[in-house]
């Protein structure tokens, strides 16, 4: 396991010492979309206007206003920014090679009359959160100050219930209570987004790293041209870490091994062929990643992190999680007993 | 960048620790809560979601957060991705996040797999995105909001309605866990690798 460790650390060290990691603070996202819309500064994904809506599926500001989409600084961001009607045709053609004129004609009929050049000011609803009415303020100061102490409390009050807790032998335990273990994710979730602004996202780094193959294999793709460039950014730096992670656990925990043991229920479901669960956990995986691909996210970087903000998308993301799992499992079982009630 | 990588490095290490404590990188964990055996999965993200909305709701109106990630909402392909993403997690006994955890744990389907699916997964949705993605993203798209923000009420009130609700799963989980533990037959290990029990 060590030997294993150390080459994938050596190995991941070279690439990033040979990658110009950029420093952006923003994730695999452009600086447009982290400044507009996640940081809410001018949003325009809802404005109303078709073609916003339409395409913001994707990162595609720079496609149709030009600009700088790399650029952390305003100033460098915006400039070289035209209006999006310089040249229609040509941005539309960027992924819709075959109507483009088409759809240049109709953005060109709908908003004829301002082809503005540069952003326009900014709206007054430049809040943090966007939700809170300034009024508030300090009663939800109050309320946060309450809220963290009330969680203090109950934190001692619990801790204080259990024998001495000794520090070693708790790092050292095979497992934690998932309560516990899911209150430290709270807290990894909110250094996370308050410090660095970014959310814990699992599935976001694998769609960077395949963008490598994806850019390689399929050079016309508008999606690798324009949406998904490929990189080694703070997400996969962040998969590296939840490896070394769950290796220093598991580690202390005396339960790291080179091992290929399925687990008991897999071996109840599917018996102990190793090319069975290669096949079956690959094809779960790439559904899972196409899953997280449609949803915009996976259960960490959409359900958890975006549900820690309070948005509707981790809800109902995590509501068709279990429409699409709970049938699924249980099918699974069912084929197994009928498999084995037919011996 | 040093820096962000450190940091990148150290909250990664946070997460994986998390996931393993939890358990989480068994077969049995992800499946059982798809087979409404195993309740870890939703103790482990509830117990995340609170914490995380109580800290990060407490950090912006004490001013120590500039501005949180919001995801964007499409309610349809939320709900489309949600139900495909359930089908392969229920499957595979992944999760995007523990197949990386279970490389660190040692596990070689993990890495022969469920990694390679991963990467293979995202260079398929990258061919579909520009058929599938219009589809699905066009009709109930929210754009970047939140609850409090829809409903037009103060964040708190929220969380607070939710943080009930989730303190009243947690207790009936625990509840029924504890009815379990007293018929012992309940979980019975015929197994090659049990999960370890909480203690």
């Amino acid at each position: 396991v060590r030997a294993l460790a150390v080459t994938l650390i050596v190995l991941v060290g070279l690439t990033g010492a040979a990658i110009d990691a950029r420093g952006q603070c923003s994730s695999s996202a452009s600086s447009c979309v982290s400044c507009h819309e996640a940081q809410r500064l001018h949003p325009v994904l809802a404005d109303g206007r078709p073609w916003h809506g339409d395409h913001g599926f994707g990162d595609l500001c720079a496609a149709c206003h030009g600009g700088d989409p790399v650029a952390t600084s305003k100033d460098a961001a915006h400039s070289g920014m035209h209006g999006p009607l310089v040249n229609p045709e040509q941005s539309c053609a960027g992924c819709h090679a075959g109507d483009a004129v088409q759809r240049a004609a109709r953005y060109r009929a709908t908003v004829a009359p301002a082809p503005s050049t540069g952003p326009p000011a900014p709206p007054s609803t430049l809040g943090s959160s966007g939700a809170a009415p300034s009024s508030s303020a300090t009663a939800n100061r109050l309320l946060a100050a309450v809220a963290v102490g009330l969680g203090l409390l109950l934190v001692v009050l619990v801790a204080g219930k259990r024998q001495r807790i000794r520090p070693l032998e708790w790092l050292r335990a095979k497992s934690w209570s998932a309560i516990v273990a899911g209150a430290g994710l709270g807290a990894t979730v909110t250094i996370s987004e308050a410090v660095c602004g970014r959310p814990i996202s699992a599935s976001g780094a694998f769609d960077k790293l395949a963008a490598y193959l994806g850019d390689a294999l399929f050079p016309r793709s508008p999606y690798y041209a324009y949406v998904m460039r490929p990189g080694i950014t703070w997400q996969v730096w962040l998969m590296l870490g939840v490896l070394l992670g769950s290796f220093a656990s598991a580690k202390l925990a005396r339960v790291a091994r080179v091992r290929w043991l399925p687990d008991a229920e897999w071996v109840e479901h599917f018996g102990r062929r190793r090319s069975v669960r290669l096949i079956v956990g690959f094809l779960g995986a790439v559904l899972m990643q196409v899953g997280a691909g449609i949803a915009g996210g996976c259960t960490s970087g959409l359900a958890i992190s975006g549900g820690a903000v309070l948005s509707p998308a981790a809800f109902v993301f995590m509501a068709g999680m279990f429409a699409g799992g709970i049938p699924t499992a249980l099918s699974w079982a069912r084929l197994r007993r009928g498999m084995q009630e037919k011996k | 960048v040093t820096m962000e990588i450190a940091k990148a490095l150290a909250l990664g290490f946070l997460f994986g620790w998390m996931l393993h404590k939890a358990g989480l990188t068994h077969y049995e964990r992800i499946v059982g809560v798809y087979r409404l055996r195993d309740m870890t999965v939703i103790q482990f993200m509830l117990t995340a979601l609170v914490v995380g909305a109580v800290l990060l709701q407490a950090s912006v109106d004490l001013g120590l957060a500039k501005a949180l990630p919001i995801p964007p909402t499409f309610l349809v392909a939320n709900l489309v991705g949600g139900v495909v993403f359930g089908i392969g997690m229920a499957t595979s006994g992944y999760c995007t996040g523990t197949v990386v955890a279970q490389v660190g744990e040692g596990r070689l389907d993990a890495l022969l797999g469920g990694l390679p699916g991963l990467i293979v997964g995202a260079v398929i949705f990258g061919l579909l995105q520009p058929y599938v993605m219009p589809l699905v993203a066009r009709s109930a798209a929210l754009g970047r909001t939140t609850l409090p923000a829809l409903l037009g009420v103060n964040p708190w009130l929220v969380i607070v309605v939710f943080g009930e609700f989730v303190i009243v799963v947690l207790y009936a989980i625990g509840r029924h866990e504890g009815r379990d533990k007293r018929r012992p037959t309940a979980t019975a290990s015929n197994s090659v690798e049990a999960p370890e029990t909480n203690s």
